[in-house]
C-alpha cells in the first residue's frame, strides 16, 4: 500500500488516497472510484534523488506520492528495464559521482591547458588570410582618433627602418601583406604591437630608446611571430571557446559573464597571451640565430622598455639630453628595474606578458 | 501545514512554498550532468537541463502537492541547435564587418518580443502543479506593441554608438552631434525603462495563465518608479559618501613615504567601498523585482505573496560568489540550494478558500527555441 495524492486531471482538486496492487500487477486507487488498471498502461516517471514520483494514467489522471522505495520496489517487480533508474543509480553511487568529479576535473584541465589553444590554432590557421585582414579593420584609425599622433621621425630615419623591416621579411614566408607604421605615442608610451591584417605599429618613443637599428630589428620580429602564428585570430577563437565551455559546465549563459568566473577566466586568458607572447619570443630568437644577429639586442631593448615605464627614467629624461650622464642614469633605472622584477609575483599569474627576466634570460644564454 | 481538505469555508489561509532539495543530492545530479555534457560533447546538455529543472520543480511543495517540469530533452536540443547556429552568426558577423553585425542584431532585436512570447509559453506549458498546466497566451500582435518602443530605442542607441566607432570621422562638428545623440538616447532610454519593465512584466503576467484562469498583476507604474528612483537615488548617495571618504583620505596618503602607495591605495578603495555598493545595487533590484512581481500576483481569489529581504539576498550573493570562486564552481549547486530555498521560505500564497477548483485545459506542444535563444544572448526571459 502506497501513500499519496490523486489528481483527476480535470480540476486541480487533490485527493489523499491509497495505491494498491496484486500479485498480476493490476492496480487500484482507492477513494477515487477510478477502475482498476493494469501496470503496462501506466506511465511512470523515473526516479530523480527524493523528489515525489508521478504515475500517469491514460484517461489524464496523476498519482503522486513521495515514497519512493515503494514504486522502485513495484517497477522492479513489473517492469523491469535497464533504462529505467540508470540516471539515478549513477546520481546516488559514490563511485559514480567521484568518478563524474575525475572526469570533470581532468578533461576541463586537458581542455583547457591542450584542447582549446590546439583546436584554435588549428582553425586559425584553416582560416583564409582574409579572415584576419577583416578583423584589423579599422583598428588602427580608432587608435589614432583617441591616442596617437603623427610621427616626429625624420624621412631619412622611417626609410632606413622600412628598408630594414623588408630585409627581415624576406625570409619569412607569406609576409607579403605585412606593413610597418610609425606613430607618436603620446599616452602609449614606448611600444609596438602587430595588428591582425599584418601591420606593425612602433611608437616614436620607442624607436628612440634603441641605440641601434639590430635591437628595433628584434622587436619588429618578434612582432612579426604574433602576426605569423595568427595571434589575434586565435585568441578570439581561444575566448569564444572558453566561454562555451563555461556555458557548458555550469549549464548557465548568464554565468559565463558574471563577476563568479571573471577571475578564473582572467587567469586561465592570462596564461594563453603568456604561452603567445612567448611563441613570438621563439620566432624572433630562431630567426636572429640562424642571421647570425646577436640575441643580446632584444635583451638590451626589453631592459630599456621596462625602465622606460619607471618613475625613475623620466626623471633622466628631464635631467638632461647630454650623453653620459643620460646613459648613467638609464643605467642606473635598468639596475633599480631589475631589482623589482626579480622572482615570480602573484601579478605574473594575471600579466598578459611572461614573466620578463624569464623572458630575457631566454636570448641572454642563446648562442 | 494548517490545510483541512473536508472544512468548506471561504476563510483566507496562508499556504508556504516550500523548498527540500539538498545541495549533496544536487552536487551528485549537477556533476554527473556535467561529465555526459562533457564526454557527449555537449549534447547531453539538453537532458541535463530538464533533470536540473525537474530536481528543482519536484522539490517545491506548495499545499503537500509538487510542481512538475515536463519538457521533452529532445525539443530542449532542437532549440539549442537553432540558438547555437545564430549565436555563431552573430559571433561571426563581428569578424567580418561592423554593418555586419548591426544587420544581424537589428534582425534579433525585431525577433525578441517573438522569443519572449515562445520562451514563455514553453516555460510555462511545462510547468505542471496538482496535474493541472500552466499556460501561456500567445499574443504575438500585443507583444510587439509592448517591445515595439524599447527595441526601437535600444536598437538606434546600438547602432549609433557602434557608428562612432566605425567612423573615424576627423569633422568635430559631426562628432559632436553623434554624441549629442547617443547622450539624448541614453537618458531617454534611462527615464523610459521602469515604465518598458512594468510594461512587460505586466503582459507576462496577465498573459500567463494556470489552467483556465488568468493572472492579474495588481502592481502598478507608480512601483516600478519608485523603485527605480529609491535605487538610484541610494546609490548616488553612496558613491558620494565613496567620494568624500577618498577625497579625505588621500593627502593622508600621499604625505607618507612611499611615493607608490597610490597605486596600491586606489584599487583598494575601490574593493572595500564600491564593491559593497555594487552587491548592494544588485541585491535591491533583484529583491525589489521579484518582490514586486510575485508579490502583486493574482489568480481567481488567490494572492501570491514574496517578501524578500535586500539584507539577506546581499549575504546570499556574497557568500555563494566567494565559495564558488574560490572552489572553480564546485560550490554552485550549494549556492543554487541555499538561494532556492531562501526564495520559497519568504513566498506563500494567501488562498481563498481551497486551491482544487482550477479548470484543466488541453495543452500543445511548444518548440523550445524561444527559450534557448533568449539564454544564448543572456536575457533575463524569467518573471
Amino acid at each position: 500500500m502506497i501513500s499519496g495524492f490523486y489528481f483527476d486531471g480535470k480540476t486541480s482538486d487533490k485527493k489523499k488516497s491509497t495505491l494498491q496492487y496484486d500479485d498480476q500487477g493490476n492496480i487500484r486507487i482507492s477513494d477515487t472510484g477510478a477502475d482498476e488498471i493494469h501496470i503496462s498502461s501506466i506511465k511512470i516517471s523515473s526516479r530523480l534523488a527524493n523528489t515525489p514520483r508521478y504515475l500517469n494514467f491514460p484517461d489524464g489522471s496523476l498519482f503522486e506520492t513521495t515514497d519512493n522505495d515503494a514504486i522502485d520496489k513495484l517497477v522492479a517487480t513489473f517492469k523491469p528495464s535497464f533504462l529505467n533508474g540508470v540516471l539515478h543509480g549513477l546520481e546516488s553511487a559514490k563511485t559514480a559521482v567521484i568518478a563524474s568529479v575525475s572526469v570533470v576535473i581532468l578533461f576541463g584541465w586537458v581542455l583547457i591547458q591542450y584542447g582549446i589553444p590546439h583546436f584554435s590554432k588549428e582553425i586559425a590557421n584553416m582560416l583564409p588570410t582574409e579572415a584576419s585582414q577583416y578583423m584589423g579593420q579599422g583598428v588602427l584609425e580608432i587608435m589614432d582618433k583617441n591616442w596617437f599622433e603623427e610621427t616626429k621621425l625624420s624621412n631619412k630615419k622611417q626609410n632606413e627602418l622600412r628598408l630594414l623591416f623588408s630585409q627581415l621579411l624576406e625570409d619569412v614566408e607569406e609576409s607579403g601583406h605585412y606593413k610597418l607604421e610609425f606613430r607618436l605615442g603620446g599616452p602609449i608610451q614606448a611600444n609596438a604591437f602587430a595588428l591582425p591584417n599584418g601591420t606593425i605599429v612602433f611608437t616614436d618613443e620607442l624607436i628612440n630608446l634603441a641605440e641601434n637599428n639590430l635591437e628595433i630589428a628584434a622587436i619588429m620580429l618578434h612582432e612579426a611571430g604574433h602576426v605569423k602564428h595568427h595571434h589575434s585570430l586565435r585568441s578570439t577563437i581561444q575566448q569564444f571557446s572558453l566561454a562555451m565551455f563555461v556555458m557548458v559546465v555550469s549549464g548557465d549563459v548568464s554565468t559565463s559573464s558574471s563577476i563568479v568566473s571573471a577571475i578564473p577566466l582572467m587567469l586561465v586568458e592570462s596564461g594563453y597571451s603568456q604561452k603567445m607572447e612567448s611563441e613570438a619570443d621563439s620566432f624572433s630568437l630562431n630567426y636572429m640565430l640562424k642571421h647570425n644577429i646577436n640575441p643580446i639586442h632584444f635583451v638590451t631593448i626589453m631592459e630599456k622598455l621596462e625602465a622606460s615605464y619607471s618613475n625613475s627614467y623620466d626623471d633622466c629624461m628631464e635631467d638632461s639630453k647630454e650623453d653620459t650622464k643620460h646613459n648613467n642614469c638609464l643605467k642606473e633605472a635598468i639596475e633599480e628595474k631589475k631589482k623589482n622584477i626579480d622572482g615570480k609575483n602573484l601579478t605574473d599569474y594575471f600579466s598578459t606578458h611572461p614573466n620578463m627576466q624569464k623572458r630575457i634570460e631566454k636570448f641572454r644564454v642563446a648562442k | 501545514m494548517g490545510y483541512d481538505d473536508s472544512a468548506i469555508d471561504t476563510t483566507n489561509v496562508t499556504e508556504n512554498f516550500d523548498f527540500t532539495g539538498k545541495a549533496s543530492e544536487y552536487f551528485s545530479i549537477w556533476i554527473v550532468n556535467v561529465a555526459l555534457t562533457i564526454l557527449t560533447l555537449g549534447i547531453y546538455s539538453a537532458w541535463a537541463k530538464v533533470r536540473t529543472n525537474q530536481y528543482f520543480y519536484s522539490n517545491t511543495y506548495l499545499d503537500g502537492a509538487s510542481f512538475r517540469y515536463t519538457a521533452r530533452p529532445i525539443q530542449i536540443l532542437k532549440g539549442r541547435i537553432i540558438a547555437f547556429a545564430i549565436f555563431m552568426a552573430y559571433y561571426a558577423s563581428s569578424f567580418v564587418s561592423v554593418q555586419m553585425t548591426i544587420i544581424i542584431l537589428g534582425i534579433i532585436m525585431l525577433l525578441v518580443p517573438a522569443f519572449v512570447v515562445m520562451s514563455m509559453a514553453f516555460r510555462l506549458r511545462n510547468s505542471v502543479y496538482r496535474n493541472v498546466r500552466f499556460n501561456f497566451d500567445k499574443d504575438f500582435k500585443q507583444a510587439y506593441k509592448v517591445f515595439i518602443i524599447p527595441v526601437i530605442f535600444i536598437g538606434a542607441y546600438l547602432i549609433v554608438a557602434a557608428q562612432m566607432q566605425s567612423i573615424a570621422t576627423e569633422n568635430p562638428q559631426e562628432n559632436l552631434i553623434l554624441s549629442i545623440i547617443v547622450m539624448v538616447l541614453l537618458l531617454s532610454i534611462f527615464l523610459m525603462f521602469p515604465w518598458w519593465e512594468y510594461m512587460i512584466t505586466l503582459f507576462k503576467a496577465e498573459h500567463s495563465k494556470f489552467g483556465g484562469a488568468n493572472f492579474s498583476l495588481t502592481a502598478t507604474l507608480k512601483n516600478y518608479f519608485g523603485m527605480y528612483a529609491k535605487g538610484y537615488g541610494l546609490t548616488m548617495l553612496m558613491f558620494a559618501g565613496l567620494g568624500i571618504i577618498v577625497a579625505v583620505l588621500i593627502p593622508m596618503m600621499s604625505s607618507s613615504e612611499a611615493p607608490d602607495a597610490m597605486g596600491v591605495f586606489i584599487p583598494v578603495v575601490i574593493i572595500v567601498f564600491a564593491l559593497p555598493v555594487y552587491l548592494w545595487m544588485f541585491a535591491y533590484f533583484q529583491t525589489k523585482r521579484t518582490n514586486l512581481i510575485y508579490g502583486n500576483l493574482v489568480i481567481q481569489e488567490h494572492k501570491v505573496q514574496a517578501e524578500l529581504k535586500v539584507g539577506a539576498m546581499m549575504l546570499l550573493y556574497l557568500t555563494n560568489t566567494l565559495a564558488i570562486m574560490f572552489t572553480l564552481g564546485l560550490m554552485m549547486p550549494w549556492a543554487k540550494v541555499r538561494t532556492a530555498r531562501y526564495k520559497a521560505s519568504v513566498m506563500s500564497v494567501l488562498v481563498a478558500g481551497d486551491l482544487g477548483q482550477f479548470v484543466s485545459t488541453q495543452a500543445e506542444h511548444q518548440s523550445a527555441l524561444g527559450e534557448e535563444i533568449g539564454e544564448m544572448f543572456d536575457m533575463d526571459l524569467g518573471f
